[in-house]
C-alpha cells in the first residue's frame, strides 16, 4: 500500500509537473497570440470596398501590382491600378486633384510635385492614419523609413508657402533613386573609352565614341520640356559647378539660374548635350534612356541608378554589361551631387474610401511588400532600411549581374541629396527651365537665354 | 420695300378681327396661352445647354480676370494684368505667330491636296476606286494615337520616315526634334490626317455639279483645264470654303497632335496658344493665365471664323 501510494504521489508529481508545463506553454501561446492580435489591426474593417490606385507605367508599380492578389485577400479590398505614361500621368495628377475627382483614392507621387499640390489641400496629410492603432499595425515601424526620406515628406503649409522637415506627413516612401552615370562597359571597353568624370571629359568620349561608330548614341539624357527632364542630370551636375534653384538675397528668395556659376554650367552641359546626346534630345523622357541603354544604341545614361539595375537583372539583353559611376561634376570641383526623387504614395483628399485607402498604403509600403520587391528585382532602391540589412535583397544586390551596383549606390548615397529648395511654384520654374534648356542645345545665347529665364521666373514669384 | 407683302398684310388682318367673336378671341388667347407654354417647353433644354455653355464661357473669361493658381487660397480679381502681362512677353507672340502659321498653312495644303484628291475621285480610273475607302482611315484615327505614330515614325535614328529618305538618298531630317523642321513636321501630320475631311466635302459638291453645264463647256470648246477652272471651280468655291471654315476653327484650337509629338517644343518653335495655355494652366499651375490665354486664342477663331463665313457668303452669292 505504502508502495501504490509512493506511486500514485510520484504519478500525481509527474502529471502536475506536466501540468505546470502544458499550461505555461498555452499560457505563453495564448499571451503571444494576444500580443500579435494587439499589434495587428483587422485588415478586413473595409471589406469589399473597391479603390482606384493611380501610378506611372514604371517598374515600381510593377513591383507592387504583382503583389495585389496578397492584398486584396488579406483585405477584402479590391484594387483598381491605373498606369499611365510618364508626361500623361502628371497631367492627368495634377487635373484630376485640381478638380477634387474622387476617382483616384491613391496617387503615386514626388516630393517636389507634392510641394504644388499640398497647399491647395488637394492631398491628404497622413499623421492622422500613421497615430491611429486601429488603422496603422505597431509592426508597419514608419521609423524603418530612412530618417532623410521622412523628413523630405514632411512639411508645414504656412502662408501658401512650404516649410519642410516638421509639420505633416503628405506621403509614404515606397522607392527612391539617386542619380548616377550608368555605361555599358562592353562598349567603352570597345572602343577603348575611359568613364568620364566631367561634362568636358564627357564631350570628349563623346567625339571619340562617334567617329568609332557613327550609329551610337553616346549619352542618353532626358530632354522633353518639363520638369522631369531637368530633376536628373541637369540638376545634378549643376550643384556641382554651384548652381542653386532659388537663392536668400538680400532676405528673400530669389532665382540663382542667372548667376555666374549657372552660366559656366549651362555653357559646358549644353555643349556636352550637343556632342553627346540623341538628335531626338527634345523628346527623350526616361523611356528612350531605359531603351537607348538596353538595346546597346546608347553606351552611357544619367538618369536614376535603378535604370541601370534592371538591365542588368539576369535574362535582360544587357544583363551583366552595365556598371555605375557618379554623375559628372564640375571640373574645377572635387565632389560630385546627386539629386534624389522619392516615389511615394499619397491619398487624393477628395477619395471617398480614404480608410481602405490607407490600407493600401500602407500594405504597399510595408516591410515584406517592399523587401518582395526589391529581391523581385523591381523595387530596386527601397526606402527602408530593414531592406538594406536583409540578408536576402544584399546577397541579391551583390550577384556579379549587377557589377558595382551596391558600392556605387552606397558612394553617391553619401553626397545625395534634395537638390530643389523646398517651394510652391516648382512645376512653373522648372518647366521654365527645361524649355530654355531646349533653346539653347538649338543654338540660342546661354546668357540672354538664362537672363530671360530668370525674368521669367522672378516675375511669376 | 416689298409693297406686295405690305398690301397682303393690310388686307388681311381686319378681315379676320372682323370675324372673330369675342368668345373666340378669349378662346384663341387661351390657347396661345398654352401653345406658348408648350414652346417654352419644347426649347427649354436647348436654353438650358445654351446658357450652361456660356456660364462655362463667361466663368472662363472671369477667370482670366482673377490670379487664380494651385497653392493660393485667395483668389483677387486683378482685371486685365494677365493679359497686359501676356503682351509683354516674347513668347506670347511667338504662340500668336505659331497658331496662325499652323493653322494658315494646313487649311491651305489641306484645301489644294483635297481638292486634288476630290478631283481623282471624280473620275473612275482605277487608283480613284483602290482609294476612296482607304483614305478616310486616318480621320477615322484618334489624334493622340496619330500623334503617338507619327513621333515613332518621325524619329530621326530609328524612324521610318528617315528610312524611307535615305532609300531615295537623301540624308537624315531631324523631323519634330529641330526647331526649324517642327513647324513643317507638324503641318504634314496635320495635313495627313485631315485632307480626307476636304476631300469627302469637295468631292461631294462635284458630283453636285450638273453635267449640262460641262457638257455645255464642252460643246463650247473648253478643254479639260479650262473646265475645271472657270466652271467646275467656282462651283465648289463654297464647298472648299464651308469645309475651310470647320478646318481653320480646328486648326487654330488645335492641341492633340501637337501636345502628343513636341509638347510645343523644341524650345517654343511649336508652342502653339492652346499648348501653351494647357502648359501654363495644368503643368504651371497658374490657371487664371491659362484661361487669359485661351480668351486669346478664342478671339482668334471668333475673328478668323468671321471673315471665312463672309468670304464663304460673298463666293455663294457670286456663284448663284
Amino acid at each position: 500500500m505504502p508502495r501504490k501510494l509512493a506511486a500514485c504521489r510520484g504519478y500525481s508529481a509527474n502529471f502536475a509537473k506536466i501540468t505546470l508545463i502544458c499550461s505555461t506553454l498555452l499560457a505563453g501561446t495564448a499571451m503571444a497570440f494576444t500580443q500579435a492580435k494587439a499589434d495587428d489591426i483587422n485588415w478586413r474593417q473595409f471589406e469589399g470596398a473597391s479603390i482606384v490606385w493611380a501610378y506611372d507605367i514604371h517598374p515600381y508599380a510593377d513591383a507592387v501590382a504583382a503583389q495585389l492578389p496578397e492584398f486584396e485577400k488579406l483585405t477584402g479590398i479590391k484594387v483598381t491600378p491605373e498606369l499611365y505614361p510618364d508626361d500623361a500621368y502628371w497631367n492627368k495628377l495634377t487635373i484630376q486633384l485640381s478638380t477634387k475627382s474622387p476617382s483616384w483614392d491613391v496617387v503615386g507621387t514626388g516630393i517636389q510635385p507634392a510641394w504644388d499640390l499640398a497647399p491647395g489641400q488637394l492631398l491628404e496629410p497622413l499623421d492622422r492614419y500613421l497615430n491611429d492603432p486601429k488603422l496603422t499595425a505597431a509592426g508597419y515601424d514608419y521609423k524603418d523609413f530612412f530618417p532623410a526620406l521622412r523628413d523630405a515628406l514632411t512639411w508645414k503649409v504656412k502662408e501658401g508657402q512650404i516649410e519642410p522637415g516638421s509639420g505633416q506627413v503628405w506621403a509614404i516612401p515606397h522607392g527612391f533613386e539617386n542619380i548616377q552615370l550608368f555605361y555599358r562597359k562592353d562598349i567603352l571597353h570597345k572602343y577603348g573609352v575611359k568613364v568620364p568624370t566631367t561634362p568636358p571629359e564627357m564631350s570628349a568620349a563623346c567625339e571619340k565614341l562617334k567617329a568609332a561608330d557613327p550609329a551610337i548614341t553616346p549619352l542618353g539624357v532626358r530632354g522633353v520640356r518639363f520638369w522631369s527632364s531637368i530633376h536628373t542630370a541637369a540638376i545634378s551636375i549643376a550643384r556641382s559647378y554651384g548652381v542653386h534653384d532659388f537663392v536668400v538675397k538680400d532676405g528673400k528668395l530669389d532665382t540663382g539660374l542667372d548667376s555666374p556659376e549657372s552660366i559656366a554650367f549651362h555653357k559646358d552641359y549644353v555643349d556636352m548635350i550637343k556632342k553627346c546626346a540623341a538628335p531626338s534630345f527634345a523628346n527623350d523622357n526616361w523611356y528612350q534612356v531605359v531603351d537607348g541603354i538596353n538595346s546597346g544604341r546608347t553606351a552611357m545614361a544619367i538618369d536614376s541608378n535603378m535604370f541601370g539595375f534592371w538591365n542588368d537583372v539576369a535574362g535582360k539583353p544587357a544583363s551583366g554589361k552595365i556598371a555605375f559611376a557618379p554623375p559628372l561634376h564640375a571640373p574645377n570641383s572635387k565632389n560630385f551631387e546627386s539629386n534624389i526623387w522619392i516615389w511615394s504614395l499619397a491619398m487624393n483628399a477628395a477619395s471617398q474610401k480614404k480608410g481602405a485607402a490607407w490600407l493600401f498604403i500602407q500594405w504597399a509600403t510595408s516591410k515584406r511588400v517592399e523587401l518582395n520587391g526589391a529581391v523581385a528585382g523591381k523595387l530596386v532602391n527601397s526606402p527602408r532600411a530593414s531592406t538594406w540589412s536583409d540578408k536576402a535583397w544584399l546577397e541579391y544586390a551583390a550577384k556579379p549581374e549587377f557589377n558595382n551596383f551596391v558600392d556605387t549606390f552606397k558612394t553617391v548615397q553619401d553626397r545625395a541629396q534634395l537638390a530643389f529648395t523646398a517651394r510652391v511654384g516648382f512645376a512653373e520654374a522648372m518647366n521654365g527651365w527645361a524649355v530654355a534648356m531646349q533653346k539653347m542645345v538649338n543654338g540660342a545665347d546661354v546668357k540672354a537665354t538664362l537672363a530671360d529665364l530668370a525674368s521669367e521666373i522672378r516675375s511669376s514669384m | 420695300m416689298d409693297i406686295r407683302g405690305s398690301d397682303g398684310i393690310v388686307t388681311l388682318q381686319p378681315s379676320a378681327s372682323q370675324l372673330a367673336s369675342p368668345k373666340d378671341k378669349a378662346v384663341r388667347s387661351a390657347e396661345e396661352r398654352r401653345l406658348d407654354w408648350w414652346s417654352i417647353a419644347a426649347i427649354a433644354p436647348a436654353i438650358i445647354v445654351l446658357l450652361g455653355f456660356l456660364f462655362l464661357f463667361f466663368y472662363g473669361v472671369f477667370q482670366s480676370l482673377t490670379d487664380l493658381r494651385f497653392g493660393r487660397p485667395l483668389v483677387h480679381f486683378i482685371g486685365l494684368n494677365n493679359y497686359a502681362a501676356l503682351i509683354k512677353t516674347g513668347d506670347f507672340w511667338n504662340s500668336i505667330r505659331a497658331t496662325l502659321v499652323y493653322a494658315g498653312s494646313a487649311v491651305l495644303a489641306e484645301a489644294v491636296f483635297g481638292l486634288a484628291l476630290a478631283k481623282l475621285f471624280a473620275t473612275e480610273v482605277f487608283l480613284a476606286r483602290v482609294m476612296r475607302p482607304v483614305i478616310l482611315l486616318p480621320l477615322v484615327l484618334p489624334p493622340m494615337s496619330v500623334a503617338l505614330m507619327w513621333t515613332t515614325m518621325m524619329d530621326p535614328q530609328s524612324g521610318i520616315m528617315n528610312y524611307l529618305l535615305s532609300l531615295a538618298g537623301i540624308n537624315r531630317f531631324a523631323w519634330i526634334s529641330d526647331p526649324n523642321t517642327a513647324m513643317f513636321s507638324l503641318v504634314l501630320i496635320d495635313v495627313w490626317t485631315y485632307t480626307p475631311f476636304f476631300t469627302l466635302i469637295i468631292f461631294a459638291g462635284l458630283q453636285g455639279i450638273n453635267e449640262e453645264v460641262r457638257e455645255a463647256a464642252r460643246v463650247n470648246g473648253a478643254k479639260g483645264w479650262a473646265t475645271f477652272l472657270h466652271i467646275e471651280l467656282p462651283l465648289i468655291a463654297p464647298y472648299i470654303l464651308i469645309a475651310a471654315v470647320f478646318r481653320l476653327i480646328e486648326s487654330l484650337n488645335q492641341f492633340d497632335i501637337i501636345f502628343g509629338t513636341t509638347q510645343g517644343g523644341p524650345g517654343n518653335s511649336t508652342s502653339v496658344l492652346s499648348v501653351r495655355a494647357y502648359i501654363t494652366a495644368f503643368q504651371n499651375l497658374a490657371f487664371a493665365r491659362g484661361a487669359a490665354l485661351m480668351v486669346v486664342n478664342w478671339m482668334i477663331v471668333l475673328i478668323g471664323t468671321f471673315a471665312m463665313v463672309k468670304l464663304w457668303r460673298f463666293v455663294r452669292q457670286r456663284v448663284s
